[in-house]
């Protein structure tokens, strides 16, 4: 896997000020990309997300407007919680005096942060980079999961239901009981389900689903 | 009204209706069969008078011709005849009287000396001998001899061939010789020829002529009546020497009938007509009674009406005494009704009238009472409840017509305004609020729109010199950072001229406004922002104490706009209100002056009585956003101050000295009309002065 760029998404209908953060992100050495309104940046999201999940590949975060014609940077934060975005891409509201108190409402509802305007510049880019770390940990995690995912697929269903009861911690002759099948059989399926999950034990199986938040299910 | 009592009453009153109209049909019914039997009775008793009266003519004819016969017997007699003189004369008078069968001559041994029999009947004692039932007439012979004089025998029963027999009756009479009594005569009569022959043939064909024995024996009868129909009967007693006979007649007429009567049919008929009037009256009761109701039940139906109306009603004759009101209208008042009608309007004025307003409703009345019709549309009038109270009303007047077509009075239906004119003040009041929260609104809305307008130049000027250090602190600047970084300062110095342009325009925005600057008189102005300053004021229980200029000064007229200054007004008057909050409520008093000061400047002052201004707020008292209020903004003053700077004036403000009442008085300037009279004429020193309180409430 390659280093990962992080982006910073702008939604602000204002292209001074999209311009004016770019420059301002860029001085920190920060990479962003400006829309100039919800639907344009929900468009983006729709083209890139093809394969079928919204999942980006990047750490990442949004500056979010809140008050824009056309959809509202509000309108947009619900979309993002209904697509379950809003953990890997941490939503910093920017407003106006007038909008604090929805931003307050906002960030209730799981918003990163939201910094009034005119805001302090350097201050801003700060929250932007936890932002981004933040991103970048949600991202990991959700790439774990995804390669658990991936690797549980690969498994037979008669595996399955195998891992399912190693890692209940029954012996291999209960399990055998259990499904009725030989001893042999299981010992058999046990490998294979540790070779294709890439585990050696059934104590590192279990961590590998936990993480994934995969266990209990 | 009677308590709710059901079923039971109903009946009682029911049974009462009821019970005097079968008390009549039964007192009709008792007295038309007392009448119709006391008819009957009379009838009967006439009908056995009459056969009474029959009975005693019958009788007398029988005795009578019993009378003549014996006269015509003597006559036999008479001169003492031979012999076959006798015998003729006998067999004579046999034929001349039927009634008598038989004549005999007998010596004074009773044996028979001659006898002749009636030609009409065959011979009698064939049956029976003669000398057997002789025994009657020897016993008649007896008393005749006894009497000197004809003596009848009792009768006695003759029996005849083919088992029928016949009634006789005898008389004798002695024969006397020379003085000397020689032998007797004896004549027998039928009873049944007695009958039909003696008596009247009439009244043999409508009544049936018996003669009867003490036992009611039938001995003989004649006539003919229908069987069972005999109710009236007379008996009458013949007395006859020697015995006595007893004559019944029972009369043809039998029971009375009840109609062919006359005088039954009259008692029936006028029965029968008296019973269909009390019909025809029960039915007109009834209907009357039903009409009653439904008047009862429309005249119900119109008070309910009336009584539940909001609309007063007074009717009043033509003298002016009023003759009805409704409870709408003494609720109005708060007079009762007893209390209204009947009073005479020209020396008892109704006490309705405010005192102060009787003459012109007086003189009023007395237009109407001339006969001259009122507006269609009503007029509005003043009229005082119980309390002392004045409020308007809405009255509208009709003549009043009865059922002849008279024009009897005059209706009147009285509205009460107060409250309309009270919903007309809340709604005028909430209008100009509402008004005034559209300015503040205004005011709000463009001061958001300036901070956004402001905001977005000043946050890219912020980002883009912000970057820029960022850029410069990194390290060596090499020339393509350079360049990026004049790129920035040039956006800074478009954004910075963008903020300039925005102020700018707000700029623009107050000077367009001088353009809108016109003269008006200051009571105008104050009679302008008076409803929301008495609004605030009401709110606070605070005092509007208004000082204007009195004739014959002249009211000045300023030049100024008319919304700024009127807003200004507000602001300081709130403030005034707002500062005596924590006065005791008699003190709280706001006083509102206007002086033509110079000949250029009127003056206009708010002055209140609150606690006055401290040094260290007045210091800061015209800076834009300070404020010693929670939910202020700071701007009221300073903005108050442009305005009247712009308009060319000056506000000023100081504290009263506890001498003077203490508080605070705010003073600001406005140029007055140039030309104007108020100007030429203006003159120094203490104008006249008004005060007027404000209603409170």
């Amino acid at each position: 896997m390659s280093q990962p760029i992080p982006t910073v998404y702008l939604v602000d209908d204002e292209d001074v000020l999209r311009d004016a953060l770019a420059w301002l992100l860029r001085s920190r050495r920060l990479l962003s990309e400006g829309y100039a309104s919800a639907e344009a940046f929900e468009a983006m999201l729709e083209q890139r997300s093809l394969h079928g999940t919204y999942l980006p590949r990047d750490p990442c975060c949004l500056l979010l407007d809140v008050r824009m014609p056309g959809m509202s940077g509000l309108a947009l934060f619900d979309r993002l919680i209904e697509r379950g975005l809003i953990e890997v891409m941490p939503v910093i509201f920017l407003t106006g005096h007038a909008d604090v108190p929805t931003a307050v409402a906002a960030v209730k509802r799981g918003a990163f942060d939201f910094v009034e305007k005119p805001f302090s510049d350097n201050a801003l880019v700060d929250r932007v980079e936890q932002a981004l770390a933040r991103s970048a940990e949600v991202l990991a995690r959700c790439q774990v999961a995804q390669a658990v995912q991936r690797k549980l697929g690969e498994l037979t269903e008669r595996e399955r239901d195998v891992m399912r009861l190693v890692i209940e911690g029954r012996p291999n002759k209960l399990i055998a009981d259990d499904l009725d099948i030989s001893v042999r059989t299981v010992e058999v399926h046990r490998a294979r389900v540790f070779e294709k999950m890439d585990v050696k034990s059934a104590v590192e199986l279990a961590n590998l689903l936990r993480g994934a938040g995969l266990a209990d299910r | 009204m009677m308590p709710a009592e059901p079923a039971l009453p109903r009946t009682s009153q029911r049974l009462r209706r009821v019970l005097p109209w079968v008390l009549l049909v039964g007192l009709l019914a008792v007295a038309q069969t007392a009448l119709v039997r006391l008819t009957l009775d009379y009838e009967s008793a006439r009908e056995q008078e009459l056969v009474e009266q029959t009975a005693t003519v019958a009788a007398s004819d029988i005795k009578q011709s019993l009378g003549r016969d014996l006269q015509s017997l003597q006559a036999l007699l008479w001169n003492e005849p031979p012999r076959e003189q006798w015998l003729r004369d006998a067999a004579e008078l046999l034929r001349a009287r039927r009634e008598m069968v038989r004549i005999e001559r007998r010596d004074l041994e009773m044996a028979i000396e001659s006898d002749v029999d009636t030609p009409y009947r065959p011979p009698l004692f064939t049956q029976l001998r003669r000398e057997a039932i002789d025994i009657d007439a020897e016993v008649a012979c007896a008393t005749a001899t006894r009497l000197s004089g004809p003596a009848y025998s009792r009768s006695y029963f003759l029996p005849l061939p083919g088992g029928l027999g016949v009634e006789l009756l005898d008389v004798c009479l002695p024969v006397l010789e020379r003085g000397r009594l020689a032998g007797y005569m004896v004549a027998s009569y039928a009873l049944q020829g007695l009958l039909t022959e003696a008596v009247n043939q009439e009244i043999g064909q409508r009544h049936e002529l018996a003669f009867v024995e003490g036992d009611g024996t039938r001995l003989a009868r004649a006539g003919s009546i229908a069987r069972g129909r005999g109710v009236f009967v007379s008996q009458r007693l013949i007395d006859l020497p020697g015995m006595a006979l007893q004559l019944r007649l029972d009369s043809g007429a039998g029971e009375p009938d009840l109609i062919p009567n006359l005088a039954t049919a009259l008692v029936l008929g006028l029965s029968l007509a008296l019973s269909a009037v009390v019909l025809l009256l029960v039915r007109d009761v009834r209907k009357r009674a039903a009409a009653e109701h439904g008047l009862a039940e429309a005249l119900a139906f119109r008070k309910a009406m009336e009584d539940s109306l909001v609309t007063g009603l007074r009717a009043r004759d033509l003298e002016g005494r009023i003759t009805y009101v409704n409870p709408a209208f003494c609720e109005m008042v708060g007079f009762a009704a007893a209390e209204l009608i009947g009073k005479m309007t020209v020396h008892n004025p109704p006490p309705y009238w405010p005192p102060e307003l009787v003459d012109e409703y007086s003189r009023r009345q007395q237009v109407r009472l001339a006969g001259s019709l009122p507006p269609r549309e009503g007029y509005e009038t003043v009229f005082m409840r119980r309390n002392g109270e004045r409020f308007p009303v809405m009255v509208y007047e009709a003549p009043l017509v009865d059922g002849q077509g008279r024009h009897t009075g005059w209706m009147s239906a009285v509205l009460d305004l107060s409250a309309q004119r009270r919903a007309e003040e809340l709604s005028r009041q909430q209008h100009e609020k509402l008004q005034a929260t559209a300015r503040l609104a205004t005011v709000g809305e463009m001061a958001s729109l300036l901070s956004h307008e402001l905001n977005q130049p000043l946050a890219a000027i912020s980002s883009y010199a912000t970057g820029s250090i960022n850029l410069m602190h990194a390290g060596e600047v090499d020339a393509a950072t350079q360049r990026a970084i004049r790129g920035a300062i040039e956006r800074i110095a478009e954004q910075a001229e963008r903020a300039g342009r925005v102020i700018k325009s707000v700029h623009d925005f107050v000077r367009r406004r001088e353009h809108l600057r016109e003269a008006i008189r200051v009571d105008q102005l104050i009679d302008a922002v008076m409803p929301l300053v008495k609004l605030q004021a009401r709110k606070s229980a605070t005092r509007i104490e208004i000082d204007l200029p009195m004739p014959p000064l002249p009211m000045p007229r300023v030049v100024c706009d008319r919304t700024m200054v009127e807003q200004v007004l507000l602001n300081l008057t709130r403030n005034g209100i707002q500062a005596m909050e924590a006065v005791a409520p008699e003190h709280r008093v706001l006083r509102l002056q206007v002086r033509q000061t110079q000949t250029r400047w009127v003056e206009f002052a708010v002055v209140d009585q609150g606690p006055g201004i401290a040094d260290e707020v007045a210091e800061r008292l015209f800076t834009p956003f300070f404020t010693t209020k929670s939910e202020g903004m700071g701007l009221g003053l300073s903005l108050c101050r442009t305005v009247v700077e712009q308009h060319g004036g000056l506000l000023v403000f100081s504290n009263r000295t506890p001498e003077h009442g203490g508080g605070t008085e705010f003073r600001f300037t406005l140029a007055s009309e140039p030309g104007s009279a108020a100007s030429r004429r203006a003159v120094p020193g203490p104008p006249a002065r008004q005060a007027q309180d404000a209603d409170l409430h």
